[in-house]
């Protein structure tokens, strides 16, 4: 299986999508390999303890744009903390997920979010906040204002999901992917404005001497 | 994990439990989750229906597989397919049915059609008799195959036995004085009989903690009381306190992890018969060790002892292998210690593969990707269990080095394909190996692996980069404890 996964591909080609690093971070058993087992490969199944970190990689085709997600979905164990807080390093986008009925996670995700903010500038990463286990409604734990008001305090994306009944996971990835598409643009935008005072300065001379004639 | 291998072996690897195993194994209805059942059953079905027209047409019965062949072969020669029609109907109406393909060879043409002319019918003739005469000789080369399959195995577990003998009477009566003979070590490398595995092991690992059944049940106890506590305060206590949310969290970890290992063998889920044990191994370790207490990857370790051990020498040799210095290093996640592993394990690594060496940096692929994972687990996550239990036996005799050296010989095996790949594959790669590794091929590339860096062995490159890095950064922080 994996085999067939890590088909050798040399080289990136001219054309070939933008590769955006997504980390996922949250407490353990709060559903972020289930998450990313669901998006990459449609499948729900026990899944065995994440050690360290598993990867995957998924094409999202935003209709105007191509974006590849390398995926890395790191161990949720408290004790692991100190090893993940590498692997975010160079991220694009980052989902915290939480389990909604488990209070203490949706702490930890807020404390994830300030180990997230020490080591990258604010504004670099795209991250969404995730409420998984939604299909768990009677052992709710966390509203879902509760952590809609939490995301837009801090800014972040927000969603409900449940990767078991396959709701919204989809939807989580893209909308990072149109986030990240989106801030691209302008970030091309803004060096296009940064170049423009250039070709500004050459212009009207040209156009000048167009009128001119 | 390859479901279809561990069945295969389960004989070999839980002797003592053969019986409790097999009930459980047999009626676990989730092996079919992993076999691919359905089709198989379907060919067969048919092969049957085809088989049975045969002998009603007075030919000689093939064995349905020849009979597929010929229906793939005539399709192939005709361009048409002959799908037979949905079975009920054929078995019904089969009389009134045209012939099957082979008798159309055979026969003459249906009376509504011209006949065939004689060499026409002679070149059909001789046209089945070749797909026949080939059918058939493929089927004696494939019962040879076979039966070399069987031989081997037979062979196999000759060895086993007669290794098995020699293990217990001569070697185990005699541990001290034949544990580091020549004759012993190869013998070991070979892999242990499976019915003096566990021994075998916990002698190798020892009992330098002095831990005896007594004191696991003192532990044990202690852990049952804070369950007991745990479950009757875990209402109250909400966001109160951070560390009250932590113990809480090991403690539900360790349920949740629990179900989630090795569950492929369904005998450590909730009401499965080791379930309990495992449960008990963990909590009591947890308040044996506070200062490491649980983390995750433990539960494959001690259910790995738990399908080779009794309870409580099970609980022994998981204290005493947790105590080894570089157990201690990775599970109490001292970050420092970790990269001095990294980083002796590199010195080999570049010495022995140093192609695949330079790729990973061209990528900046550093070991923790790969190596957490295994080391964490002592491969009994990412290695197929038989072959996770073959390096275990080495390990047992090598200590740590070992665990490094099968890395390397991992890498060694899969070179070739890794070479190809950029960084997000191989990381992909390494950390979900492919589930059809056989022991040969690795064990014959980690032999291949020296473990002898120019002059320096393992523990002296290791000691070496602990000094370098001790003057490297003095003023550093202490690591990250949690």
């Amino acid at each position: 299986m994996a085999q067939v996964n890590g088909v050798p591909r040399p080289g990136a080609a001219p054309g070939q999508p933008c590769i955006f690093k997504l980390v996922l971070l949250g407490s353990g058993s709060v559903g972020k390999s289930s998450l990313a087992l669901r998006y990459v490969k449609n499948d729900f199944k026990s899944i065995l303890p994440t050690v360290g970190c598993a990867f995957f990689t998924k094409v999202v085709d935003l209709g105007a744009a191509c974006l590849k997600f390398e995926i890395w979905d790191t161990a949720g164990q408290e004790k692991y903390h100190s090893v993940c807080r590498l692997y975010f390093r160079g991220a694009n986008a980052a989902l915290l997920v939480y389990d909604i009925t488990r209070k203490d996670s949706f702490c930890k995700a807020q404390q994830w979010l300030k180990d997230l903010e020490e080591e990258l500038h604010p504004g670099e990463v795209v991250v969404m906040l995730v409420g998984n286990k939604t299909d768990l409604e009677e052992e709710r734990e966390v509203t879902f204002e509760e952590g809609k008001e939490f995301a837009e305090s801090k800014g972040l994306l927000f969603m409900e999901t449940s990767a078991k009944c396959n709701y919204q996971v989809a939807d989580v990835f893209n909308a990072v992917a149109r986030e990240l598409s989106w801030r691209e643009e302008s970030k091309e935008g803004q060096r296009q404005r940064r170049d423009a005072p250039l070709t500004l300065s050459e212009r009207p001379s040209w156009r000048g001497r167009c009128c001119a004639h | 994990m390859a479901a279809h291998g561990t069945v295969n072996h389960q004989r070999n690897l839980f002797p003592k439990r053969t019986k409790e195993l097999k009930s459980v194994v047999h009626s676990a209805p989730g092996w079919k989750l992993f076999g691919k059942v359905p089709p198989r059953e379907n060919l067969q079905k048919t092969s049957k229906i085809i088989q049975q027209s045969f002998s009603e047409d007075q030919v000689r019965p093939l064995e349905a597989k020849t009979v597929v062949l010929l229906l793939k072969e005539y399709e192939a020669r005709t361009g048409r397919a002959c799908k037979p029609p949905p079975q009920s109907s054929r078995r019904k109406n089969f009389e009134f049915e045209p012939l099957s393909t082979t008798a159309l060879i055979l026969e003459d043409r249906p009376s509504n059609l011209p006949a065939k002319s004689v060499e026409e019918a002679l070149r059909h003739r001789q046209e089945y008799d070749e797909m026949v005469a080939e059918a058939k000789k493929r089927e004696i080369k494939e019962a040879h195959k076979r039966k070399k399959i069987m031989k081997e195995r037979f062979k196999q577990e000759e060895s086993i036995a007669s290794a098995m003998v020699i293990w217990i009477n001569e070697i185990l009566p005699n541990w001290e004085v034949m544990r580091s003979t020549r004759r012993v070590r190869e013998l070991w490398w070979q892999g242990l009989p499976p019915s003096v595995r566990g021994k075998v092991w916990s002698l190798a690992v020892g009992n330098e903690l002095n831990i005896t059944p007594e004191l696991y049940e003192i532990f044990l106890s202690r852990a049952k009381e804070r369950w007991k506590s745990f479950s009757e305060t875990s209402s109250e206590n909400d966001v109160e306190g951070v560390s009250v949310a932590d113990r809480e969290a090991s403690l539900e970890l360790i349920k949740l992890d629990i179900s989630r290992t090795f569950p492929s063998l369904y005998i450590f889920q909730k009401g499965g018969p080791y379930h309990d044990v495992l449960h008990s191994i963990l909590g009591a370790y947890t308040c044996y060790r506070p200062d490491v207490g649980y983390v995750q990857g433990m539960s494959f370790i001690a259910a790995v002892l738990i399908l080779n051990l009794e309870e409580a020498d099970a609980f022994i040799a998981f204290a005493n292998l947790l105590n080894k210095p570089c157990q201690l290093a990775f599970f109490r996640v001292d970050h420092s210690m970790m990269l001095k592993y990294f980083a002796t394990f590199e010195v080999f690594f570049e010495e022995n593969l140093s192609k695949l060496f330079l790729h990973f940096k061209s990528y900046s692929l550093t070991p923790d990707i790969y190596l957490i994972d295994w080391i964490f687990t002592l491969y009994s996550k990412s290695l197929p269990l038989d072959l996770a239990c073959r390096v275990w036996d080495v390990f047992c005799r090598d200590g740590e080095e070992f665990l490094f050296r099968t890395g390397l010989g991992i890498l060694r095996l899969y070179e070739d394909i890794l070479l190809q790949m950029d960084f997000i594959h191989i990381a992909q790669f390494l950390t979900k190996l492919p589930e059809d590794i056989t022991s040969e091929k690795l064990f014959s590339c980690i032999a291949a692996i020296q473990m002898q860096n120019s002059t320096k062995k393992w523990t002296q490159v290791f000691s070496s980069v602990m000094k370098d890095i001790k003057e490297g950064d003095k003023n550093n922080s202490p690591a990250l404890k949690s």
